[in-house]
């Protein structure tokens, strides 16, 4: 009954007495359950209700959290064996805010092992499966918080994103995924993957959902350094604002048709003319829409740069895993033994391989050539971007490809025609704009989604485009009706 | 080609070891990200630039004020840790004192 | 021969409230791990944000080393696996150091030295660990204590350079009030690296380091140890190794490893901090809050006419020379004034074992009884007499004249009524120096009036009065 149901709708049957916050919870936490074998959304199912009521939309209202957020007194292992018994002492400030609020956490999420890989296949519990087609990816890093979304067992989650660890994930589960401008929301207690491309983001069944969250966990932290001064704003008292006469550009590098017609992936093909489609339709809307052209070069320099910066970061913030004061103890004679034994036991391979390429990456007689040269080329990317956003409102894009792959499909993403496609996601993260995906288009009976990516702090203005484009696509509130259950 | 034996020194300073195949895998890895970081050395200008940490200039910033805040009670500090002795986190015995 | 050349690399953790990235307490404790927050233990998700008054004496004591300010504060990340360092790096600064390029003036032998500093930079300290037998403990509570570091050039020549560099950077820590600097706290530390050259060659020797040496005189006897150990090798034509060493109780240095290729610490900007800028104000004002440091007071003690034994002891101390400033700068007369503040003021602190911040009497009534003994009003021992009485008694020594009648007389009426008195009672002693001569007879009867006046006679005017009336009853005896 309660299933798939918004923010909105469980706070009206909230408010008019239809439910109690103990009967959500209740039927979010059989969800869970139920979908658990089949899906593996979860690390942790909690199955004790516990509500603080506060005047918030959200209060009484069940979520789900990636298991990379810090929780006290719950298991958070980041999806990793190096962390598999780890109980944290301190509270993430989100997860203190969502408290506050009276969000009711159902359960912490799957993700890629330390939110490293973008298939949701990595984590140490097991693949996270996507609810639309059970044979395909969700993709990841943020798989949980996406499925959990996609199936409709909570309204919202939280996630983090890197390079796309939301927005790709809702892609392919054909949700909404929004990662705000860097250091709108605190990252304190969200376990570090690369400091300075990691953002909070949420996953929602609609533009709105993703409003009232964002309103929800925003603001200065004196604990993150890097959060904004609050902008007085409320995000969903904006959206319903006339759009008429905003700038959209996309980029003819990534989306012109005839760049793949030689491809032979129809699917790819399907995808660019529905976007071509609601391009269309978006400017009937009022919506002035453009295309640009960029140095193509540079642009496919995204994906290198991209790994170079994160693996890089990522190799010295995961230097604290060593089984000393927390997660399990390496066995061994020495403090050199057991710190060794702990690693080489508690990473998967792929996070070893990314630990030892950002490692080389900052080696002295390196650094310049990859390191610093990473870091110009993010610099003149953000500098192209933030140019055009002097002139336009918004990027749109989509945001994959093609549907979400099958777990036994070879990983394209590195060829030369997807590299750009399948990679521009990480500009929003290189340059800290606010981003957000939503469904846009069925393609083979799976989900795609639609990029909008905006101006630093102008999150209001994305959130109210991508509103107004979500009444355009037909697919609001939308989730997978797998499973014969209704509670 | 980076040599694998370069690679298991590199994993070491890391404290931690991979098998023979995952080396392999790894090599490969490397030879297509330094090929494409070779590209991103011939992008015109790219000396000129200043490189990026932060993604955009935030004038904000503020440092911290000189107050105790909140910290953490002596069996929080050592909830996660396995072995203990007198309140404190037990290691082997370090020899080598100083790095 | 050869020439000894010398870098330091010193460790001196701040004095603050709470750590540098943390907001747990920054105070000494004896009990583990009571001072940790999550930041200082390296959980996941933890992030840092520096403390405001750790950079602010960090780059105060760079101003006071001549060094020169960045225009931010830049932190890096310095990235190696050990027990003490639970987030697998330090955070550190390389890039942009609170200070480069600068220097201190030190006195070695009457002569100045200057020591060039390389940079002075701000960081964390590691958490401790205590060894026993069969395992080691690591306590976090240190985890996490501002620390700067402050690297020489290799400039310094001798043991005795060397530690009076470290004196007088403890000085100036004290000065600027940055840190107690206590090395048996372990608060200041120190990396001595020395190399040995041949007398007239340019090519530098090579460098054997010693880590961590806590007490001042365990450097002396490391280096003084390093210096004859490394002679007699080169002098046996022997070669230095390239190692890292310890000095151990018995004041020798024993190899600890050799030193293998160099290890990388992979440095970056630490991407959770960005860059406070640092305004031409603010640092012109944080710089006009800088004490004139001791050897400037020391050599203006000297101009002064003071001894250089007595410049240092009153330079020694900030407090000390503030205090003693300020008596000056009421125009005291500066002989007596040194001679008050060394004797009187600084004997009873330590009698008394109490801080200036203690003593009841303030430069201000100091200099009241210094004036009233320079115009000859008091005599020095009475003045003394008045202070000593004035800090048991918590009162203005010149206040306490007043109250209790304890001014000197000078009266000459009432001087020479006294003595006649004096003189009545002492008729044998009168006699013998009116008729034997007997000059002791002065000293006697200044004694007694001083006794008998409760030392507040004019000791001038009574000893004028005593030979003159002795005259007089001479004379008078011989008509």
């Amino acid at each position: 009954m309660y299933r798939g149901k918004s923010i909105l709708e469980l706070r009206e049957s909230l408010d008019n007495g239809n439910v109690t916050s103990e009967e959500l919870f209740g039927s979010a936490n059989k969800l869970a359950h139920y979908f658990q074998e089949d899906y593996n959304s979860f690390v942790t199912i909690i199955d004790k209700c516990k509500v603080k009521r506060s005047n918030s939309l959200i209060s009484g209202i069940p979520y789900a959290l990636k298991d990379n957020f810090s929780t006290t007194g719950i298991l958070t292992t980041g999806s990793s064996n190096i962390l598999k018994d780890y109980v944290p002492v301190y509270d993430a400030t989100v997860y203190k805010k969502l408290k506050r609020a009276g969000g009711v956490l159902v359960g912490k999420t799957v993700l890629d092992e330390l939110a490293m890989g973008g298939t949701g296949t990595t984590g140490h519990t097991g693949i996270v499966r996507n609810p639309w087609d059970k044979e395909r990816q969700i993709g990841g890093s943020s798989a949980g918080s996406a499925a959990s979304v996609a199936l409709g067992i909570v309204p919202f989650s939280i996630g983090s994103d890197t390079g796309d660890s939301v927005r790709k994930p809702a892609s392919f589960g054909g949700i909404v995924g929004f990662k705000p401008t860097y250091g709108l929301i605190s990252r304190y207690g969200m376990f570090a993957f690369a400091s300075s491309l990691d953002h909070v983001a949420t996953l929602t069944r609609n533009v709105r959902d993703a409003a009232i969250v964002t309103d929800i966990l925003k603001g200065q932290d004196p604990k993150d350094m890097v959060t904004l001064k609050d902008d007085g704003k409320k995000y969903v008292d904006t959206l319903d604002n006339d759009i008429k006469g905003r700038k959209l550009f996309y980029i003819k590098e990534i989306c012109d048709l005839d760049l793949y017609k030689d491809s032979g992936d129809s699917e790819l093909i399907e995808v660019l003319e529905k976007f071509h489609e609601l391009l269309d339709k978006c400017r009937e809307m009022g919506f002035v829409v453009e295309e640009v052209s960029v140095d193509k070069d540079l642009f496919n320099a995204i994906y290198p740069t991209y790994m170079c910066i994160s693996c890089a970061e990522a190799t010295s913030n995961n230097a604290n895993l060593t089984g000393i004061q927390f997660g399990p103890r390496g066995e061994g004679n020495s403090i050199e033994e057991i710190m060794f034994d702990a690693r080489t036991k508690g990473f998967s391979e792929l996070i070893k391989r990314r630990f030892i390429l950002g490692s080389y990456i900052l080696q002295k007689e390196n650094q310049e050539k990859l390191f610093l040269n990473a870091c110009r080329v993010r610099h003149m990317i953000v500098d192209k971007i933030t140019e055009l956003f002097k002139e336009y409102d918004g990027m749109i894009l989509p945001a994959s490809g093609g549907i979400a792959p099958k777990f036994d499909e070879k990983d394209e993403k590195l060829s030369d025609r997807y590299l750009l496609l399948e990679n521009h996601l990480a500009i929003g993260n290189f340059g800290g704009f606010p981003s957000i995906t939503l469904p846009f288009a069925f393609v083979s009976d799976m989900p795609v989604g639609i990029n909008i990516t905006g101006g630093v702090k102008c999150d209001d203005i994305v959130l109210n485009m991508a509103e107004r484009i979500e009444e355009l696509t037909g697919y609001k509130d939308i989730y997978a009706k797998v499973g014969d259950i209704d509670v | 080609m980076i040599e694998k034996e370069k690679l298991r020194d590199y994993a070491h300073k890391l404290m931690f070891d991979m098998n023979d195949s995952e080396y392999e895998t790894l090599q490969e890895e490397f030879d297509i990200i330094l090929k494409q970081m070779n590209l991103i050395e011939k992008i015109p200008n790219i000396s000129d630039v200043s490189p990026m940490t932060f993604p955009f200039p935030n004038n904000d910033v503020s440092l911290r004020e000189d107050e105790i805040g909140d910290y953490l009670t002596v069996s929080e500090v050592l909830e996660n840790a396995k072995h203990q002795v007198n309140d404190q986190v037990r290691v082997p015995k370090v020899v080598d004192e100083d790095v | 021969m050869y020439k000894v050349v010398i870098g330091l690399e010193v460790h001196c953790e701040l004095e603050t409230k709470a750590k540098n990235f943390s907001s747990a307490p920054n105070t000494f404790s004896q009990i583990p791990n009571e001072n940790v927050a999550p930041v200082d233990l390296g959980l996941p998700g933890i992030l840092p944000v520096p403390n405001k008054e750790a950079c602010r004496k960090a780059l105060l004591t760079a101003q006071a080393l001549n060094c020169t300010n960045p225009d931010e504060v830049l932190f890096d990340r310095k990235n190696y696996f050990y027990a003490d360092l639970p987030k697998g790096y330090q955070i550190t600064q390389v890039t942009k150091p609170m200070g480069i390029n600068g220097y201190l003036d030190i006195m070695v032998d009457g002569k100045i030295k200057r020591v060039d500093i390389h940079q002075l930079h701000l960081e964390e300290d590691t958490a401790s660990l205590e060894h026993h037998p069969k395992y080691s403990l690591i306590d976090y509570n240190r985890s996490g204590i501002p620390l700067i570091e402050i690297v020489t050039e290799p400039c310094i020549e001798s043991a005795d350079e060397a530690v009076t560099f470290l004196e007088d950077l403890r000085d100036v820590f004290l000065y600027l009030g940055v840190s107690e600097a206590k090395s048996n706290y372990g608060q200041m530390r120190c990396d001595v690296n020395i190399s040995l050259m041949e007398e007239g060659s340019d090519k530098l020797g090579t460098k054997v380091e010693m880590k961590n040496i806590n007490a001042f005189n365990n450097v002396r006897a490391a280096i003084e140890y390093e210096i004859k150990r490394q002679s007699e090798l080169l002098e046996r034509g022997e070669k230095i190794v390239q190692e890292t060493r310890r000095i151990a109780e018995d004041g020798k240095t024993y190899s600890m490893r050799e030193k293998v290729d160099a290890v990388d610490y992979k440095y970056f900007v630490e991407p959770n901090i960005p860059p406070v800028s640092l305004s031409k104000e603010y640092l012109d004002e944080l710089r006009s809050t800088l004490p004139e440091l001791k050897l400037s007071r020391y050599l203006k003690y000297t101009q002064l006419g003071i001894s250089s034994e007595d410049s240092a002891t009153l330079s020694k101390e900030r407090s000390i020379s503030d205090y003693f400033e300020e008596v000056l700068s009421y125009g005291s007369d500066v002989e007596l004034s040194v001679n008050f503040v060394i004797t009187a003021i600084l004997s009873t602190l330590n009698k008394l074992e109490i801080s200036l911040n203690d003593l009841f009497i303030t430069p201000k009534m100091l200099s009241g009884v210094v004036d009233l003994v320079s115009k000859g009003d008091i005599s020095l021992d009475h003045g003394k007499k008045i202070l000593y009485k004035a800090i048991d008694e918590k009162m203005d020594p010149v206040e306490l004249i007043e109250k209790e009648g304890l001014h000197q007389i000078n009266d000459e009426g009432e001087l020479l009524k006294l003595i006649t008195e004096i003189m009545d009672e002492n008729g044998e002693i009168v006699r013998q120096y009116v008729e034997d001569g007997n000059m002791s007879a002065i000293n006697f009867f200044i004694g007694q009036t001083m006794k008998r006046s409760n030392r507040q006679a004019n000791p001038n005017k009574s000893k004028e009065i005593i030979i003159s009336e002795l005259e007089r009853r001479k004379n008078n005896a011989g008509k």
